[in-house]
């Protein structure tokens, strides 16, 4: 069987530029204001996780990285470039994944999608679907549609097709949250698997601190009204994480402490 | 673009398509007899409508359409209402129903002509004939869908059987009504003029038939625009009424 | 059966309309008056039904086309096709043309307006993972929009194939000496209520057997990807 690996982009320059930047970025929706002079940066191949109480921008943060929408003040930078729009080397995973993958469509021709759009030949895709519904676990399960799958089966469509992207920035808003918790921690196994792979970096939020520390390298705790960086985590955690194993160890639960007090100061 | 520029914009777009007309029939693109311009039709219309009878015929035509939609109304709900709230009625009667409801409306004309005959007076009979279908059936509908749980409360209170009907049927229908009613009034715009065509009477639909035949074009445009009107008027009157009826609704749309 | 201060030539017993009905199968002329209705129907759903979805299509996806269409479009609809009806015999004179004419300005209006609600209405979740995915402005259209549209216009379409025959059948009965609507007229003015009531009878039947065969089709273009979860 044809193994077609997964993988990253060839980075052109020995980029010492971080792949996400937040440089004072301000944004306005309507009269409020969603997020208040925000910076920080991502380094290429990182994991972050981003936390905090509803009202405090985390999924306005992604659209700005995404390039759906634009700072009124400030910039954010992808790689060094300033972020105009959408690009395909930029992946999200929304959470409503029932929006976000076509009904009409069985889950191979959702994940074809993204490959259509560069334009490969019908062998190839079809090779490199196969590829995909493998790795993210739903071998056989291509020719079904989105309302013949359960809803982890339908998230894990939709990040085959966003990892068929090869993209250098994955994206993912609380893509888990509307699960159940067995598929939960499944997925989050799958998801940090699939990342190291792939060397994608990442940005994940959530509002499971719990999950943030389990996934992330760092995890960023923002506050609301308006939304402001209120502080950064180092997740000193040994890799690969275990959900048995690193949730017990003195390390972690004393990571969910300072990240629960902040959160509470937060508030 | 804020709200005015559009709606200004809108209003210079319809504009537009008239200028080309005008300029389209000054051109002598187009026979006279098949496209009058603007202007002439314009001017033939407000003649008719001062000087002539095109005033009186258009009422003519608006009452004999408001008085059949009203008699339609009224016996739909009323006929509606009685076979809605008696279980032996249904049985014995939606076979029937269900036969006659995917027939259009234009075509009971017809049967409206057969039995009451081609009498003037009866113009009108055949109409709200036609019209009354729109109206039974959902009626029919809403008084016989009441929740069983709203019975047995009605029960329990000795609840009399015109009480009944008033304050629990005929609410339950009223959506259901009002719907109706819009659709029959549209039915009955159009069995109106049918009906004036078919059976000769006195109104728009005979006018501008007979102008028709007699290559009047400006006088058959004249009269399409005046029934755009009252189509218009029509929907303004639907609307206004289901605003009153089913303020509910009216947020939706 | 026989109603007080109704006519009687306005009835018919069931066994004289069954009767009627056979002769008219055995000499063939219902179907001749079929075929005299369904073909303006081909004809103008064919033509002014696809005008108003390509238009609609367009409204649909630019708001500002469609902000600027809505007094064109609102001082155009209200006027009803039986108006029309002296208009086209004026140009056609009688005949299909004349009839296809008003089937075909019947049918733009519902096409074009419900096209237009159904592509406006395409969740624009859809149209942001397209954006993510670099898809072009034209597949986003072609892959996205249409397909997500599609159930909805085939609504449409039933619904405008609908209103065109009640508009056919109209037509007939109010001028056209064609079809199934004059035959109906026809035969009701001629004090034959046991024709009348056959065509109306087999009129009835072509309705019901039309919106069988619509229905099958919308399950079997649409039925498999809106079946259930299977656990």
């Amino acid at each position: 069987m044809n193994r077609v690996s997964i993988r990253v982009a060839p980075a052109a320059q020995a980029c010492t530029d971080p792949a996400i930047a937040f440089d004072g970025v301000r944004l306005d929706l309507g009269q409020r204001r969603v997020i208040d002079d925000l910076s920080f940066d991502i380094a290429p191949g990182e994991f972050g996780c981003v936390v905090g109480p509803s009202g405090c921008g985390k999924t306005t943060l992604l659209r700005l990285v995404s390039g759906l929408l634009t700072p009124n003040a400030g910039e954010v930078r992808r790689f060094g470039v300033t972020v105009k729009g959408p690009s395909r080397d930029v992946a999200i995973v929304f959470q409503d994944y029932g929006r976000a993958l076509l009904p009409w469509r069985t889950a191979t021709g959702n994940i074809a999608l993204a490959l259509e759009a560069i334009g490969l030949s019908r062998r190839e895709r079809t090779m490199r679907v196969g590829a995909l519904l493998e790795k993210v676990g739903l071998a056989g399960h291509g020719d079904k549609y989105p309302a013949q799958l359960s809803g982890g089966m339908q998230q894990r469509v939709q990040i085959a097709r966003c990892l068929a992207q090869e993209p250098r920035i994955l994206l993912m808003d609380e893509p888990f949250g509307a699960l159940d918790a067995l598929t939960r921690q499944a997925l989050q196994d799958e998801i940090a698997r699939l990342v190291k792979d792939s060397g994608a970096t990442t940005l994940f939020v959530t509002h499971d601190l719990d999950e943030a520390i389990y996934l992330g390298d760092r995890v960023f705790a923002l506050e609301a009204n308006p939304g402001r960086l209120a502080d950064v985590i180092e997740v000193d955690l040994p890799r690969p994480r275990d959900q048995l194993v690193t949730r017990e160890q003195p390390e972690f639960l004393r990571l969910r402490h300072v990240l629960f007090d902040h959160v509470q100061k937060a508030l | 673009m804020n709200d005015w520029d559009i709606r200004l914009g809108s209003v210079l777009v319809a504009l537009s398509v008239f200028v080309a007309w005008q300029l389209v029939t000054q051109a002598g693109l187009v026979q006279p007899i098949f496209l009058p311009s603007p202007v002439s039709t314009i001017g033939t219309l407000w003649r008719g409508l001062t000087q002539g009878d095109l005033l009186a015929l258009t009422i003519t035509t608006m009452e004999r359409m408001f008085y059949g939609w009203m008699l339609a109304s009224l016996g739909g709900t009323l006929l509606g209402g009685l076979i809605g709230l008696s279980r032996r009625a249904r049985y014995w009667l939606t076979p029937m129903l269900e036969l006659l409801r995917p027939l259009p409306a234009t075509t009971l004309l017809p049967i409206g002509i057969a039995l009451f005959g081609l009498q003037p007076r009866m113009l009108l009979g055949v109409i709200a004939f036609g019209a009354i279908w729109p109206v039974l059936l959902p009626t029919i509908h809403g008084f016989s869908a009441i929740e069983p749980r709203l019975h047995e409360v009605a029960r329990n209170l000795g609840v009399s059987r015109l009480a009944f009907a008033v304050k629990f049927g005929f609410p339950n229908a009223l959506p259901d009504v009002v719907a109706g009613m819009r659709l029959s009034l549209t039915a009955c715009l159009i069995i109106t003029v049918v009906g004036e065509m078919v059976t000769a009477q006195e109104g728009l639909g005979t006018t501008i038939m007979m102008a028709a035949r007699s290559f009047r074009s400006t006088d058959l445009f004249g009269g399409i625009i005046l029934l755009g009107l009252v189509g218009i008027v029509n929907n303004g009157l639907l609307a206004l009424i289901e605003r009153i009826a089913t303020p509910w609704r009216a947020a939706q749309s | 059966m026989r109603a007080t201060g109704i006519q009687s030539d306005g009835l018919a017993l069931p066994s004289q309309i069954a009767a009627a009905l056979l002769d008219l199968v055995a000499d063939g002329e219902i179907f001749l008056r079929s075929v005299e209705t369904i073909a303006p129907i081909a004809i103008g759903v064919l033509i002014g039904g696809t005008l108003g979805l390509l238009i609609g299509i367009w409204l649909g996806l630019s708001t500002t086309a469609a902000q600027l269409a809505w007094l064109s479009i609102e001082l155009f609809r209200p006027i009803p096709p039986v108006a029309i009806i002296p208009l086209t015999m004026l140009v056609y004179g009688i005949g299909i043309r004349m009839e296809a004419a008003i089937i075909g300005f019947a049918c733009f209006w519902p096409m074009l307006l419900l096209t237009r609600d159904a592509v406006a209405g395409v969740d624009v979740r859809l149209f942001e993972v397209a954006r993510m995915l670099g898809l072009p402005r034209r597949k986003q259209i072609v892959k996205i929009a249409l397909p997500a549209a599609a159930p909805r216009v085939y609504t449409a379409l039933r619904l405008t194939l609908g209103i065109a025959l009640i508009v056919a059948v109209t037509t007939e009965i109010a001028a056209n000496p064609f079809g199934l609507g004059y035959a109906i007229i026809s035969a009701g003015l001629s004090l034959r209520p046991d024709v009348m009531y056959a065509f109306l009878t087999w009129l009835a039947l072509l309705g019901w057997l039309l919106n069988l065969g619509l229905t099958a089709l919308h399950r079997h273009l649409f039925g498999a990807a809106s079946r259930g979860v299977s656990p």
